[in-house]
């Protein structure tokens, strides 16, 4: 029963929740006096402070849950509230915990852009929505702030909005995230028709009142929301896009706050899901983190190959919900935050450095294209150490966080694929061979930046880069530390004692464990990271590419599947055409029909005009004429001459006579 | 006995002859004599007709009363004339054109 009693934890989580905002309306109000960021960063680190306090009262302690009533729709009340239990906590923490490094980044990175101010608004708001997200204990207040999620980052991806292509990426993001929002609000709307509320819980706690096929339908149409926050197979396409935004931002939407929300919501209403949902899950999953790292290997991109890391491990995400182990997928969540946020951070500083390289010596070139860049190592030395940690941690080396998370994940695959049948059997062969290729791509892009010797020294010899400013390695370094295993584990190698997932694990959650696997596959992963870090390295460092390149399988990894190309011809290009069609029928017939009435109605007035002019207006003028040409006339008789008069009243006596004479005989 | 006819064709031309004095005289003694004429061309034609009134002679009566008030509208006519005469020094009706006010 939810509690009314505003206890220290809950103000806290509020506070956590609302402090954003505060930050978000002060920023907005104080315009370009907010500049330095100031307020946005106190108001984020402030609200770390509360989250960490409201954590540490709330975990592993029984949930808080209070209600305000919020509208009453017929008989219907409505309720307003907040569900803080572990996973609630969890991800607040882990949300302004991500978001202080990247305020702190972003001040030196976007120092002296024009729009900084509002970068600060949108930053604030951003995080605000997502630690709405997080409390909410309602579907509909969810689903205002996953909006809400969705329009800050159409603002942020859209900040350079002079850039084109920035304008386009986030109306693809806008518009793509629309059609998983229909999934939410189909959810949404089956949840109230079955249920008469919106509470999660509710939901949480009674599923099965839903009927099975729409419980079913209910399962899909929510995976369907999270499928395009989460950028998963095929509506990932708006996030390899959405690098047009600052990196910071991306570090930031990769990291905790947007891609996080579809796994979050997932995991937030597991129960609702029945296996048939879980299956397409698991298999959306595998596919998103198959497809993801191999379109990762053939980019040139910097921010690329880190987006579409981030794809295929959200897929990771999504087959770890799938499998029922969504501690799991949330513990991957919160270990892929940290380090992909790094990794982002790492890749800014890069594009920040090669930027003002590109300035300094006037050099015509990509700032973020990787075969500019090269032997890095030796010119930013601490980028390099932040970088190679998170890269270690994506390819799940052990003694980083990222080891514990996915091999618990790929362990638990394996332990789920045991009771399948099928081609399902196969899904865990498929995201070991996701690792390696997620091994092979992130060494790969370390071996280009950061070994060799640098590209660009080939146009300008005495050309050098120069290490990052002290405020951009703070937050790199800090978050270098949280990606280590010791935030989450006290043994580096065993993931049975992540306190995370021991928080998190729920009785419906538990697989049969399968005790060789959890030691059979991280030896297995690792050996083959190894192995294929050497080729790696013998491909990259050494200059022994064995491949030709331009083949099929390059091509299409290379030009992502192919999928913009596709989404152009079948769905861009029909609804440009369409609308075309329309402005066409629009103008020519709406219009024409419009027009042609004016057309009409004008040359019916013409006439009536025409006719009030000559006819009406003449016969009124002819009565006057004629009056006047009688008066004239007749003028002419009266002038006073006694004998006219006689000759004229002889001649009207004649006339009277003639008539009488003609008409009576 | 003279036929009627002849009678009216008298009275037409006496009428005629008055008419075209009024019309046509400078002088408005003279176009007061035409006006006597046609008067008389009327009274005439009352005569010529009372033939068919036997018993009564309605039309000699009448001839009576007409030949009165023709004497008295002379009169008066004249009593005009002679006080226009008076103002305008002139009895040329020509000259006389206040009557258009």
């Amino acid at each position: 029963m939810p509690t009314t009693a505003l206890t220290y934890p809950l103000l806290a989580a509020l506070s956590a929740v609302l402090l954003p905002f505060a930050g978000f309306l002060l920023s907005a109000a104080l315009g370009k006096r907010a500049g330095n960021g100031a307020v946005a960063t106190s108001a984020i680190l402030l609200s770390l402070l509360a989250a960490c306090y409201a954590f540490a009262q709330i975990w592993n302690q029984p949930p808080i849950h209070i209600q305000w009533h919020w509208f009453t729709i017929g008989e219907q009340a409505f309720h307003v509230g907040v569900l803080l239990d572990n996973m609630a906590v969890m991800m607040l923490v882990l949300v302004s915990l991500i978001a202080l490094p990247v305020h702190i980044y972003s001040a030196a990175y976007m120092k002296g852009d024009p729009g900084i101010h509002r970068y600060w608004t949108y930053l604030s708001l951003f995080c605000f929505a997502m630690l709405g997200l997080v409390v909410a204990d309602n579907l509909l207040l969810m689903y205002i702030c996953w909006e809400l999620v969705g329009f800050a980052s159409y603002l942020l991806i859209g900040f350079w909005f002079t850039k084109d292509a920035a304008v386009q990426a986030n109306k693809k993001a806008f518009i793509v995230n629309r059609i998983g929002d229909i999934g939410f609000l189909i959810g949404m709307a089956l949840t109230y028709s079955h249920l008469g509320t919106l509470d999660t819980k509710a939901l949480i706690e009674a599923p099965e009142t839903l009927p099975a096929p729409w419980l079913t339908v209910a399962g899909l149409a929510f995976f369907l929301g999270a499928m395009a926050k989460s950028a998963q197979f095929p509506l990932h396409v708006w996030l390899p896009d959405a690098m047009e935004g600052p990196t910071s931002v991306s570090s930031l939407i990769h990291a905790a706050t947007m891609v996080a929300a579809g796994v979050f919501l997932l995991a937030r209403i597991f129960p609702v899901f029945d296996a048939t949902v879980l299956l397409v899950i698991a298999t959306i999953g595998t596919v998103t983190a198959f497809a993801a790292a191999y379109f990762a290997l053939t980019q040139y991109d910097i921010k690329n190959i880190l987006a579409f890391s981030t794809i295929s491990q959200l897929g990771f995400m999504m087959v770890g919900i799938g499998i029922g182990m969504y501690p799991v997928a949330l513990f991957h969540l919160a270990t892929h935050a940290f380090f992909k946020c790094l990794l982002f951070l790492c890749a800014g500083a890069i594009i920040h450095e090669m930027q003002h390289a590109k300035e300094t010596y006037g050099l015509d070139m990509d700032p973020q294209d990787i075969r500019n860049m090269g032997g890095l190592r030796k010119h930013m030395p601490l980028t390099f150490t932040a970088m190679l940690i998170a890269s270690l941690a994506l390819a799940g080396f052990p003694f980083t966080g990222g080891y514990l998370s996915k091999d618990a994940l790929i362990v638990h695959t394996f332990e789920w694929a045991a009771l399948q049948s099928g081609a399902a059997k196969l899904i865990p062969y498929v995201l070991v061979a996701v690792s390696m290729l997620t091994s092979f791509y992130i060494l790969r892009l370390l071996a280009k930046v950061f070994f060799g010797s640098l590209s660009i020294r080939s146009v300008k010899k005495d050309i050098r880069i120069h290490e990052a400013p002290m405020r951009m390695l703070g937050p790199m370094l800090f978050l270098a530390g949280c990606s280590l295993f010791p935030l989450f584990s006290v043994n580096p190698l065993n993931d049975s004692y992540v306190w995370l997932m021991q928080g998190l694990t729920s009785p419906v959650s538990t697989l049969p464990p399968l005790r060789l696997l959890h030691l059979a596959i991280p030896v297995l992963t690792t050996g083959v990271t190894c192995i294929v870090a050497g080729v790696a390295w013998q491909w990259y460092v050494n200059g022994k590419y064995p491949l030709k390149g331009g083949g099929l399988f390059y091509r299409l990894s290379e030009h992502q599947g192919y999928l913009d190309a596709l989404y152009g011809a079948a769905v861009v290009r029909p609804v440009v055409r369409l609308s075309q069609l329309l402005l066409w029928v629009d103008h020519y017939v709406v219009d024409g029909m419009v027009n042609g009435l004016s057309a009409l109605g004008r040359s019916f007035a013409a006439v009536a005009a025409w006719l009030d002019q000559r006819l009406v207006d003449g016969f009124v003028r002819l009565i006057g004429k004629i009056a006047w040409g009688l008066g004239n006339v007749f003028r002419r008789l009266q002038n006073g001459r006694l004998q006219h008069y006689f000759a004229t009243l002889f001649f009207i006596i004649l006339v009277i006579l003639l008539y009488h004479i003609v008409v009576l005989l | 006995m003279i036929p009627l006819t002849h009678f009216l064709i008298v009275g037409a031309c006496l009428f005629a002859i008055g008419l075209y004095t009024v019309m046509a005289r400078r002088n408005a003694i003279l176009v007061l004599v035409g006006i006597e004429l046609m008067i008389n061309a009327a009274i005439l034609n009352l005569v010529a007709f009372s033939r068919y009134d036997k018993t009564a002679y309605g039309g000699q009566a009448f001839a009576l009363f007409a030949i009165v008030l023709a004497a008295a509208a002379v009169a008066v006519a004249l009593a005009i004339i002679l006080n226009a005469y008076k103002f305008y020094k002139s009895v040329n009706p020509e000259d006389i054109r206040n009557l258009k006010d």
